[in-house]
């Protein structure tokens, strides 16, 4: 019995499109509602990022449940930055209860990278026991050991990071993870399938779903800003470079070719299970790459 | 200018620190325990009339050893570890020369009834009759020459000792007091009691030489070396002939050998019966003997002498060396059959010398008829009579009669006194060499060899052979001394906390972990930059001589003072090396300039600066600081960046404090003495003018 | 050991702007080592506040100095009764135990901190020093090949690495190491990289109820029978 709509799809064996968006930093959800509604119906699931660069917004779990009032998927990421096994195992509950069944585990971006560089962090656990918590919930107990009225039940998504250059500590960590309980991953930005397809003949040994991330570009000065800054992202020399060689105003357009070109790949060559598309700012350029990539003018 | 009234000391416990250096391998060498580490070190810094003062307070007659020492305290150098020995002797007349008759004592007081007599006025002699009097007796020196000095006079030719520098210490001794009476042998010690001295030192040195005891020794053209050396000192010149042999391998061979040669003969010959290896004389003597063109013959000995006319005919035998005697010394042994003959006008015999008639006194004689003396006492057999000198040992130096002249002095005031003849225990010597990595570490310098007369002019007269340095290369000289035993030491090992500080910083890696987990610093490898005293977070090292650095705040306290006197505003003090301000010159205008308003707290090395010092200058009232060090001159490579350090860490004070950072400036000295003062220049007027504009800013507030 | 930074001197001279006799005290022991309260230190700052009184007057002060063995034991902090004898204030150059070890002993004196007491700490070389140990009291260092997570990875997690790291480099800096990255490359060369692929579970942090104590004596009373 799948835990939810999403892990229906996911086990039905079609190429799998999800995307995230990111919650506003305020009050005002109203460009999020517009972003969810464009969206929603484009791609099989939409995460709602949880402070994000440790940067302040609007809770992701709100976010969710925003989702789902439009007629959405959501994917609750959940990071351990913020919050101790307590408030974790409370949120899982609450999130639960509303209908929220599908969560990433994640670790969380240190708190010095973001905006509010003198708060206190708190990774009380990491995301490979943020999923065995979630399981031992899910078989009616809490992590104290106490018994629970009412459990939940969740489908689990991690992250993983085929690109990164030194990959065997991650394997480590991968292991765990699948191990642990995690049934989907959503890599960090794939920008070089020869690497993806080294770490898809690692993982096809196990039974989770691949889904790899997409980052759409807008310039090079971008690439090279998140190169230098955003953890987990390595932008390769070729691509900075194509994107260095259009004229001005077309980085974006390049962009969006760049990432239709390699879905377009990944589906076509059946590299891993689906994509999740990260267009940072720029969610609703979303469903235009999904259909340049289905379309004929983007070539493989 | 205000000050805070807190009660302060800058060192708490320095009033409590004594010196506890160690005594350098020189000073322990030299008989009479001279203070060369001390007055190297002042002529290194370029104070030469208090480098002369320490001379004069350990030596009486400075002067003759500045020209014939035979510098064991040269041998016993350690510099010669790390590249060749410091010239010591060589600073040493340097210093005398510069000094000239200044600095001298001359004045003393009867303050004891007792008089003493000195028979003999050689070295031992004068040195005793100038230590006594010092000390308040009436001394008379007798002497039965004509002129008072002993082999100083009769002994040493004059192109090693000039006759002028007997003369002026002849001059002091007679301004202090001391009765010299010429011409008189003493022939009875009792006489000597009957006439009221209540002791007598007999010094009459070894002037009678030992004869070859061969065959023809009596013929006319033979003469003895002691003999012929005080006929020429007297003024006589023996007539030699053209061609001369010299019999011995000491220093009186040499002597006679080359005062023949100045004398007209041109073909002088030395026999040895050992190797060159075995000669007893200075090998500088031998060398400039060499120079001079005069031969030696290795391993040959006359046997028999024979008179032809007005040649001598001296039939020599070859010899070769076997087993060592007594002293490790190997025997010469005469080769069967390898008998030949050379001719000579003239032959000298100096094989040695012996106390003469000293068994009339009725003194007890020994081995080589030498007065025997109680070791401890000095006092030979008879009640009240000492002995001491070449009378004693057998020919030795003349810092060892010397030596034996002060000795006796103390010892006789002793039995005087009735008082027990107790040495005094002296400090503990430094011995032990230097490790590998710190020689690899220590600035290898050239050793200045004082000037010498060319051997093609110098072998005509009896002028002086050596010359005497100039102030730079004195200075130079100086510099290359390694201050042994005076270094750091962990006084305060309760407050050390083991960090291991003073071991990172030491540019000469020398502190050391030992087995049981304590920092050791060893003596003899400490090279005295004051570096981990200066670094060390808990204060627990000191320097084991602790004026050297204890100085700077006197120092700076008189330049303050100065300053508080002066009109001229503003005030700017400059630490600068004191090596650097006379070594390399490029100060020393500085220093004799005295520009307005900059005054100078001279220190021994910059690296002993420390944040604290600078801090108290501007808290006193200077308005800039500088430190000038010696640049790339320095004798360790990081001076510079130990600097750098501290006065980043003063100047981030300065900015917390609210002073410009400006005010403390580096000033890099190894330039030319044009930019050195245009650096100056721009520095006054950066602080002149910041002055002027806290001034202003004074009145503002009013 | 315990590594500290001095302030600076104007947050210090703030502090002490109140007071007219101040003692300034140091320890000969963990700040001594790293250079921010030792007796040289003391007497730097003492040099500083006067030179500063002198320039930049606050009010009239009159400063002294002393520096003891520790500041963390009683029987050396008694040997500052003789030195505080009428001061205003106490102003400690010593760790933030050994600041409130001495304000313990003089409920009347206000002690004033003068360093930040930064972390524990090893020196690779002279003048730098490295955090090593948080203190959590439940030291797992056998099980990443002596290298501490808690530490030296900026999430403190168990079950590393995270996806941050870049070149071997944490996300934080590029300065740092990735903790991971190192405990990972130490294991494979021990040969025990079983330890990092096994599940960690969370930290206990009951062990780190502050503030915590140790009590090495044991409890026996007179005439008790082995137990």
């Amino acid at each position: 019995m799948p835990n939810s709509l999403f892990e229906e799809k996911l086990n039905s064996g079609k190429f799998i499109i999800t995307t995230e968006i990111g919650p506003p930093k305020g009050c005002d959800i109203s460009e999020m509602v517009h972003h969810i509604d464009i969206l929603k119906d484009a791609v099989d699931a939409i995460n709602v990022t949880d402070h994000q660069s440790s940067v302040l917004r609007f809770p992701s779990l709100g976010g969710c449940l925003v989702v789902k009032e439009h007629g959405g998927e959501p994917i609750l990421q959940m990071t351990c930055r913020d919050r101790n096994r307590l408030a974790l195992q409370a949120d899982l509950m609450f999130a639960c209860q509303r209908g929220v069944h599908n969560v990433l585990t994640l670790t969380g971006d240190s708190v010095d990278v973001g905006d509010h560089k003198e708060a206190k962090p708190v990774f009380d656990i990491d995301s490979v026991q943020l999923t065995k918590l979630i399981r031992t919930m899910e078989s009616g107990y809490d992590m104290g050991g106490n018994e629970l009225t009412g459990t939940p039940n969740f489908c689990i998504g991690s992250t993983v990071h085929p690109e990164s250059d030194f990959i065997e500590p991650q394997l480590v960590k991968f292991d765990k993870k699948v191990s642990a309980g995690v049934q989907f991953f959503q890599t960090q930005g794939i920008f070089d399938l020869s690497k993806l397809r080294m770490f898809m003949q690692y993982s096809s040994q196990f039974p989770v779903k691949i889904l790899a991330g997409i980052i759409v570009l807008s310039s090079a000065r971008m690439a090279k800003y998140m190169n230098a800054n955003v953890p987990g992202i390595m932008v390769p020399q070729n691509l900075i470079d194509e994107l260095a060689g259009v004229e001005k105003g077309k980085g974006l357009a390049k962009g969006k070719e760049i990432a239709a070109r390699t879905i377009k790949t990944i589906e076509e060559e059946k590299l891993c299970h689906g994509v999740h598309l990260m267009a940072v700012g720029n969610e609703g350029i979303v469903p235009e790459i999904i259909e340049m990539s289905r379309s004929e003018s983007v070539k493989a | 200018m205000r000050t805070t009234d807190s009660d302060r000391k800058h060192y708490p416990r320095e009033s409590r620190l004594e010196d506890h250096s160690l005594m350098p391998p020189c000073q322990a060498a030299c008989p009479l325990h001279m203070d060369i580490r001390e007055y190297v070190d002042l002529v290194a810094q370029g104070k030469i009339m208090e480098a002369l003062a320490v001379i004069r307070s350990t030596n009486p007659f400075p002067s003759v050893c500045a020209y014939v020492c035979t510098h064991s305290c040269e041998d016993a150098c350690r510099r010669c570890l790390v590249d060749s020995a410091v010239s010591i002797k060589a600073i040493k007349r340097f210093a005398l020369e510069f000094g000239g008759d200044r600095m001298i004592q001359t004045e003393a007081k009867t303050t004891h009834a007792e008089k003493v007599a000195i028979v003999g006025s050689g070295p031992a002699g004068l040195a005793c009759a100038y230590y006594l009097r010092t000390m308040g007796y009436e001394v008379t020196v007798f002497e039965a020459h004509s002129e008072i000095g002993g082999m100083l006079r009769v002994g040493i030719p004059q192109y090693r000792l000039p006759r002028e520098v007997l003369d002026i210490e002849e001059q002091r001794l007679i301004q202090m007091g001391v009765e010299i009476r010429t011409n008189t042998r003493v022939v009875s010690l009792d006489l000597l009691f009957e006439m009221g001295y209540k002791a007598v030192f007999i010094t009459i040195g070894a002037h009678q030489s030992l004869r070859l005891g061969i065959e023809g020794e009596e013929s006319t053209g033979v003469i003895d070396g002691a003999t012929f050396l005080r006929e020429v000192n007297l003024g006589l010149k023996p007539a030699l002939g053209n061609s001369v042999a010299v019999v011995g391998g000491g220093n009186v061979a040499i002597d006679a050998a080359r005062t023949a040669l100045r004398l007209g003969s041109s073909d002088v010959t030395i026999l040895y019966r050992r190797t060159r290896a075995e000669m007893p004389a200075a090998d500088t003597e031998i060398e400039q003997a060499e120079e001079e063109g005069i031969k030696i013959e290795f391993l040959v000995a006359p046997i028999k002498v024979s008179r032809k006319s007005d040649q001598l005919t001296v039939t020599c035998i070859r010899m070769e060396l076997g087993e060592p005697d007594e002293k490790g010394r190997r025997r010469p042994v005469p080769i069967d059959g390898s008998e030949f003959d050379m001719n000579f006008n003239s032959l000298i015999t100096a094989i040695g010398q012996t106390p003469q008639n000293a068994a009339e006194f009725g003194v007890r004689t020994g081995r080589g008829s030498t007065i025997q003396v109680d070791p401890q006492t000095l006092i030979t057999n008879k009640v009240g009579v000492f002995a001491g000198g070449d009378a004693v040992t057998g020919p030795a130096t003349v810092v060892e009669a010397l030596a034996a002249g002060k000795r006796a002095a103390q010892r006789i005031d002793d039995y005087v006194r009735h008082r027990y003849p107790i040495d005094k225990n002296g400090t503990v010597i430094m011995d032990g060499g230097l490790s590998e990595h710190t020689i690899e570490k220590i600035r290898k310098i050239e050793r200045l060899e004082p000037p010498v007369t060319s051997s093609k002019t110098r072998a005509h007269d009896f002028k002086p052979v050596e010359q005497v340095y100039n102030w730079q290369a004195a200075v130079s000289e100086a510099r290359r001394c390694l201050r042994c035993g005076m270094g750091a030491e962990i006084l305060f090992q309760d407050k050390c906390a083991s960090c291991l500080t003073c071991l990172r910083v030491c540019p000469y890696d020398v502190p050391y972990v030992d087995e049981s987990g304590t920092i050791q610093i060893p003596a003899e490898q400490c090279q005295a930059c004051g570096i981990c005293i200066a670094e060390c977070p808990a204060k627990a090292i000191v320097m084991r001589k602790p004026s050297s650095y204890l100085h700077i705040n006197e120092e700076l306290e008189h330049a303050i003072k100065s300053f508080n006197k002066s009109e001229f505003k503003p005030s700017i003090i400059g630490f600068c090396c004191q090596y650097g301000l006379f070594g390399t010159g490029t100060l020393a205008n500085l220093w004799r300039g005295a520009r307005a308003g900059i005054w100078i707290v001279p220190v021994l090395c910059v690296a002993k600066i420390e944040p604290g010092h600078i801090l108290r200058a501007f808290e006193l009232g200077a308005e800039g600081v500088f430190i000038a060090g010696c640049g790339e001159q320095c004798a360790r490579e990081n001076t510079n960046m130990w600097i750098g350090q501290r006065s980043a860490k003063v100047r981030k004070a300065l900015y917390e404090i609210g002073l410009e950072q400006e005010r403390l400036a580096i000033l890099n000295t190894s330039g030319q003495n044009e930019d050195l003062t245009a650096i100056l220049d721009d520095f006054t007027e950066t602080i002149s003018r910041l002055f002027l504009a806290s001034v202003i800013m004074q009145e503002v507030k009013r | 050991m315990i590594v500290a930074e001095r302030k600076p001197l104007d947050v210090i001279r703030q502090m002490i702007a109140p007071y007219a006799k101040v003692l300034i005290v140091g320890c000969g022991t963990c700040v001594t080592v790293c250079g921010a309260g030792g007796e040289r230190e003391v007497s730097f700052l003492h040099d500083e506040l006067r030179l500063a009184q002198a320039k930049n007057p606050d009010g009239m002060h009159t400063y002294s100095e002393y520096t003891i063995k520790r500041q963390c034991d009683p029987e050396f902090i008694d040997l500052l009764d003789a030195k505080a004898e009428d001061v205003d204030a106490i102003i400690s150059l010593a760790c933030g135990i050994g600041v409130q070890a001495v304000a313990d002993h003089f409920p009347d004196i206000p002690v004033l901190p003068g360093v930040n007491t930064t972390f524990n700490g090893v020196s690779s070389e002279y003048g730098v020093w490295d955090e090593r140990c948080a203190t959590c009291g439940d030291c797992r260092l056998d099980e990443t090949g002596g290298i501490c997570p808690i530490t030296r990875c900026t999430k403190g997690i168990l079950n590393g690495p995270c996806a941050g790291p870049k070149d071997g480099k944490c996300e934080v800096s590029k300065d740092m190491d990735c903790a991971w990255v190192l405990i990972y490359q130490r294991l494979e060369r021990l040969g025990q990289l079983d330890k990092m692929r096994r599940y960690y579970p969370a930290r206990n942090y009951q062990v780190v109820p502050r503030p915590r104590r140790i009590v090495v004596k044991s409890n026996v009373t007179a005439g008790a029978e082995n137990a």
